[in-house]
């Protein structure tokens, strides 16, 4: 027996020993045959049919009727706009009518570009250092991830309080260190507001990369580098040649999950500038909040809603292909 | 003499027992002589006479109901929160609130009435929402439990003891009443009284701009002094403005726009539309100056709102502020403000030349009952209730605006440094808009001074391009009264 | 590796807790504090703190409730996700069938449609379902977002393991079903607590669905948090004070599946 047969022959020796071990709890051994009894007769439905069914129900059929949304009138505000079929009138005014729209596009795809790219270098550099040179990464792991487990809107009043121009504990010390003049406002200025929003989501979001990089890396195995530093490899080259195609698959990931979640970016934006100075902070996401429910514009907020939503998906269908199966393929 | 002494005695007590059997028996044939309801407790000033009606009695059908509402999580609610158990004990009618951040309170409430789900017996809203929910028939019109004699009581009065001008905006929509006022808001002036007293400013001042300084009040002399305590380099600023993009900014806008004698829409109440006139060249004009502002304020000024300045003027660093009339009490208040005590309150200066003398604004949230209640009569009996004397001068000095002349009138009320200049306001209040779109207006408008407030537009460029967006919005009947090449 | 690389790389790390932290510690610090020393313009790292922030939300406001709600919610939205989710991942990782990558797709597309478009289609159904005012409706609502989570996360994991396990463990008599729920599960438990720690903070934290589909007893401290901003001045301690208590339970569930996610990444290296 090879090496590699030896240790997987150990492994599921260990694992078999444990599972015949009586579960805890009647339920859950009743749970089991019951899996049992149905995976057998064909594991793929019986496994994925509960959530792809959830799902189904929950998520697919408001999202259908959303779309039907779209071909309506329907509005809370304006009395006699009762779901009124109006064709593609909302889409005509969508493409031909609403410069603000667009210019909210623009604006969110400059949001995400920025935070998003900083956050994979920096997540995934901290995670880089984490695993060479701290002796025990996984101790300093929950104090990073602190950021992370704020919730949005706690984290846009954190912030819009910390930023403040006159009471704010980090404008102080940023001016103190001479790093902003004494006029400068950093929510306040049209030219600086976004800068900053991105800064902000960069704190909140960067220990997220770093959680899913550090593990990664802390899971990569070993041979492939041993093998490459015995050949006297560089380690600049074994980042390039070894590191980075094996972590691949997991920053795919992590880019995509991220880009997602950051396309729909609101609490903490709304909290903070309200989409202001005039219109520098203006994301989709609240604009989109203003149609549904300001205006309470039902149809057409779901026109938005769902033009929002193809430009997600066009995006990370593209991500998703080029960068192959994210997650989905072993090890090689 | 004895007879006559006695004749008169018993004249008198004639004339007393008729006019007492004349006055208590209010009802066509109801013989039974009912014991006077019991007064509330310490009803000073309410002068009521005592009928038949009783509160007990009139919700005794009701007992046992659960009514529940929803408002904005603020002083004005939690008073209603703590005065609410004294009508449950009277009534044995549970009443249960909903306490939410305002525009999560308005959107709920939308949800609720669109998918009559019929939670909310009763509801408190702003104003501005009044034509969104009588045009989609999500209320019932309150009149006819003012007029059903088993719910109304005789001693409450609305149309005595209401200011009518603010009933009718705040709670009344086309001529129909819906509600009555929970809260009166309004804006005005607060400024640091200390400082104008100061003689080293005073002679400061005289000798920079050649008048004595005084409580400001033209928009000259605001400015003025705004300039003359302006001092970054010491953290003290002259103003600030509540630049932020937020419907805070539209409010304080609305006080110069209509001091310069301009206003959103020629109308003379909110449920109607007229021609648009916010790009007039008054309405010009009044932005213009309130650009002009912004090199008096901090630097973040524009992403400051009503929180950020009453910190700022809390914290002693800002002169004078436009502010409402609500929050007062909260820069009186000595745990939470190092200027309590320094504060002077009055009315918004004028503007020479223009045709409006002294001016405010009307805003409120009022009492609504949703067409899908379930307690409707149980709802409007506590309603009422709240709008009893005692009720509102408990609620107003816990923190609350009430609308009633005769709480402001109160030697209590009277004695708190800004009753004066909130009552003066309301005497001069102008109505906004509350038909359907208002909402939506307010939306286009902030958009469009913040944009004029970074400079990325001019104030006559913003201001044209909310004219034709609110005429696009409201088509016919609001035609451009100054039409856009 | 040069002692300058070691040191920088420490500074580097050192650097990061700190930007990290100091905001955090900051809003713990003002949990404590009144509203003058709040707003202080020199910012106050002394000053005599007050447990008026906490006593006022807590217990005047009635807060305490609300922790409950959020334990509630977190809680039944990651275990119905990971019930659901993880034999789906299971399924995408050992089966192959037609479209497989496209269902794939679709799990991943689920994420992408922005609450504010679907909340009010949700409610509409919720509604006619009867479970508007529950806090089911808020799990449900939660699964949509953390499902594919767990199925893209658990893929993952049980990709690493090798099939031969599989089927070392259906050679000794397990069934399919078996070999997964008694074997391989087991081996991905690192995982599976690393996901269920992202899904509890996902949901714990999230802030439309709580808001729009439970009542007002059964909402969140997330949904609590705007009522403290009031046109009267931001309660800024009250705001502090519910934070820092919101972050407790994430702190602690952390901590207790700490051992599984050391022990899942010491497991990662040593395999292969």
């Amino acid at each position: 027996m090879g090496p590699r047969r030896r240790l997987t022959h150990r492994v599921v020796e260990e694992s078999v020993r444990v599972s015949h071990r009586p579960p805890q709890r009647r339920l859950l051994r009743l749970a089991a045959r019951l899996g049992e009894v149905l995976a057998d007769r064909g594991m793929g439905p019986a496994f994925l049919l509960p959530a792809v069914l959830l799902l189904f129900i929950i998520l697919v059929g408001p999202f259908f009727y959303t779309i039907f949304l779209g071909f309506t009138d329907l509005s809370y505000s304006t009395p006699g706009h009762d779901g009124n079929f109006v064709g593609l009138a909302n889409y005509r005014r969508l493409l031909a009518d609403d410069p603000v729209f667009w210019h909210s596009v623009a604006t969110t795809l400059r949001f995400v570009a920025s935070s998003v790219s900083i956050e994979m270098v920096l997540g995934f550099g901290l995670a880089l250092v984490l695993a060479a040179q701290v002796r025990r990464p996984r101790a300093v792991m929950p104090l990073l991830l602190v950021p992370m487990m704020l919730a949005p809107v706690a984290v846009g009043l954190l912030w819009k309080l910390v930023l403040q121009g006159e009471f704010g504990m980090v404008s102080y010390y940023l001016r103190k260190l001479g790093l902003i003049a004494e006029d400068t406002s950093l929510l306040g200025d049209s030219h600086l507001a976004l800068a900053t929003m991105v800064m902000v989501d960069i704190w909140q979001w960067t220990p997220f990369v770093t959680l899913v990089s550090l593990a990664g890396l802390l899971g990569l195995p070993r041979p492939p580098f041993e093998a490459a530093m015995m050949d006297g490899a560089g380690r600049v080259r074994i980042f390039f040649d070894i590191t980075l195609p094996l972590m691949r698959p997991l920053l795919a990931m992590v880019l995509l999950l991220r880009t997602i979640d950051a396309f729909k970016e609101f609490d903490k934006v709304f909290l903070m500038t309200g989409g202001g100075p005039g219109i520098s902070t203006e994301l989709l996401s609240i604009y989109v909040y203003r149609v549904n429910f300001r205006n309470w514009d039902l149809g057409y907020g779901a026109v938005c809603a769902f033009m929002v939503y193809l430009v997600v998906l066009i995006l990370c269908k593209l991500f998703y292909n080029a960068l192959g199966q994210a997650g989905g393929s072993k090890p090689t | 003499m004895l007879i006559v002494t006695m004749t008169a005695r018993a004249v008198v007590t004639m004339f007393a027992g008729i006019s007492l059997a004349v006055t208590s028996c209010s009802c066509k044939g109801d013989k039974k002589q009912e014991r006077p309801a019991p007064t509330p407790a310490g009803s000073a000033g309410s002068g009521e006479a005592a009928g038949p009606w009783s509160l007990e009695k009139a919700a005794a059908p009701y007992r046992g109901v659960t009514l529940r509402t929803i408002g904005e999580s603020l002083p004005p609610l939690e008073a209603m929160g703590r005065l609410k158990a004294d009508f449950e004990k009277r009534t044995g009618i549970k009443v249960v609130i909903e306490m939410y951040e305002h525009s999560e309170a308005v959107n709920k409430v939308m949800l609720d009435l669109n998918s009559k789900v019929g939670r909310y017996d009763f509801i408190l809203q702003p104003h501005r929402e009044l034509g969104r929910f009588v045009t989609n028939g999500h209320l019932l019109s309150i009149e006819k439990f003012l007029n059903n004699p088993a719910l109304r009581d005789p001693s409450f009065v609305p149309e005595k003891v209401l200011q009518p001008v603010l009933w009718k905006e705040i709670s009344q929509y086309d001529g129909k009443i819906y509600g009555f006022p929970f809260t009166a808001l309004t804006m005005y002036v607060w400024y640091r009284k200390d400082l104008l007293a100061d003689p080293q400013e005073q002679a400061g001042f005289k000798a920079k701009f050649g008048y004595d300084l005084k409580v400001p009040t033209t928009w000259k002399e605001y400015s003025d002094a705004a300039a003359w305590f302006n001092h970054p380099e010491k953290k003290f600023y002259g103003t600030a403005i509540q630049g932020k993009r937020h419907e805070a900014l539209w409010y304080e806008w609305l006080n110069f726009l209509y001091s310069f004698g301009g206003d959103m829409m020629e109308t003379d109440t909110g449920s109607k539309c007229g021609p648009i006139i916010v790009n007039s060249p008054e309405a010009v004009a009044s932005l213009e100056y309130y650009k002009s502002l912004i090199q008096y304020s901090p630097p973040d000024t524009l992403n400051y709102f009503w929180d950020d300045v009453m910190a700022l003027m809390q914290q002693g660093k800002v002169f004078e502020l436009v502010m409402w009339n609500d929050s007062t009490y909260a820069v009186e208040d000595p745990a939470q403000s190092k200027v309590s005590g320094k504060m002077g309150f009055t009315t918004l200066p004028v503007q020479p030349g223009s045709k409006a003398g002294k001016t405010g604004q009307i805003e409120g949230w009022t009492y609504l009952i949703p067409t899908d209640s379930k307690n409707p009569e149980a709802a409007y009996l506590f309603i009422q209730w709240m709008m009893g004397f005692d009720q509102q001068l408990a609620q107003h000095l816990g923190g609350g605006a009430s609308s009633r002349p005769d709480v402001y009138a109160q030697p209590d009320v009277k004695k708190l440094s800004y009753s004066q200049a909130s009552m003066d306001t309301n005497a001069v209040a102008r109505p906004k808009p509350t038909i359907p779109q208002s909402p939506e207006i307010t939306d286009i408008l902030v958009r469009e001074l913040s944009l004029a407030l970074t400079g990325a537009k001019s104030p006559k460029q913003a201001l044209d391009t909310a004219a034709v967006e609110m005429n696009k919005l409201l088509g016919a009947c609001a035609p451009l009264k100054y039409p856009v090449q | 590796m040069s002692r300058g690389w070691r040191g920088a790389g420490k500074a580097v790390v050192l650097a990061a807790i700190v930007i990290g932290l100091v905001p955090y510690l900051w809003m713990f610090l003002t949990s404590f504090k009144s509203r003058v020393d709040a707003l202080a313009d020199t910012p106050r790292w002394v000053f005599s703190p007050t447990l008026e922030p906490y006593r006022e939300v807590f217990l005047h406001k009635d807060y305490l409730p609300l922790v409950w709600n959020s334990v509630i919610i977190a809680v039944g939205s990651t275990i119905l996700s990971l019930v659901l989710g993880v034999p789906a991942a299971y399924a995408f990782a050992r089966l192959s069938f037609k479209r497989k990558e496209d269902l794939f797709f679709f799990f991943l597309t689920t994420r992408m449609a922005p609450a504010i478009s679907v909340v009010v289609p949700m409610f509409v159904l919720f509604n006619h379902l009867g479970l508007v005012d529950t806090r089911s409706a808020v799990i449900f609502a939660h699964s949509t977002f953390n499902l594919s989570l767990v199925v893209w996360m658990m893929r993952g994991f049980f990709a690493d393991i090798p099939a031969e396990i599989d089927e070392a463990a259906m050679l000794d008599g397990h069934t399919r079903a078996g070999a997964f729920l008694r074997v391989i599960l087991p081996l991905t438990a690192p995982g599976v607590a690393a996901t269920a720690v992202l899904c509890f903070i996902l949901s714990w934290n999230e802030f439309l669905y709580a808001f729009i589909l439970a009542a007002f007893e059964s909402r969140t401290l997330t949904v609590g948090i705007p009522g403290l901003v009031t046109p009267h001045g931001t309660l800024w301690g009250q705001v502090a004070a519910v934070a820092v208590v919101a972050t407790l339970p994430i702190l602690l569930f952390t901590a207790l599946v700490q051992k599984h996610l050391v022990r899942g990444l010491t497991f990662g290296a040593v395999k292969g």
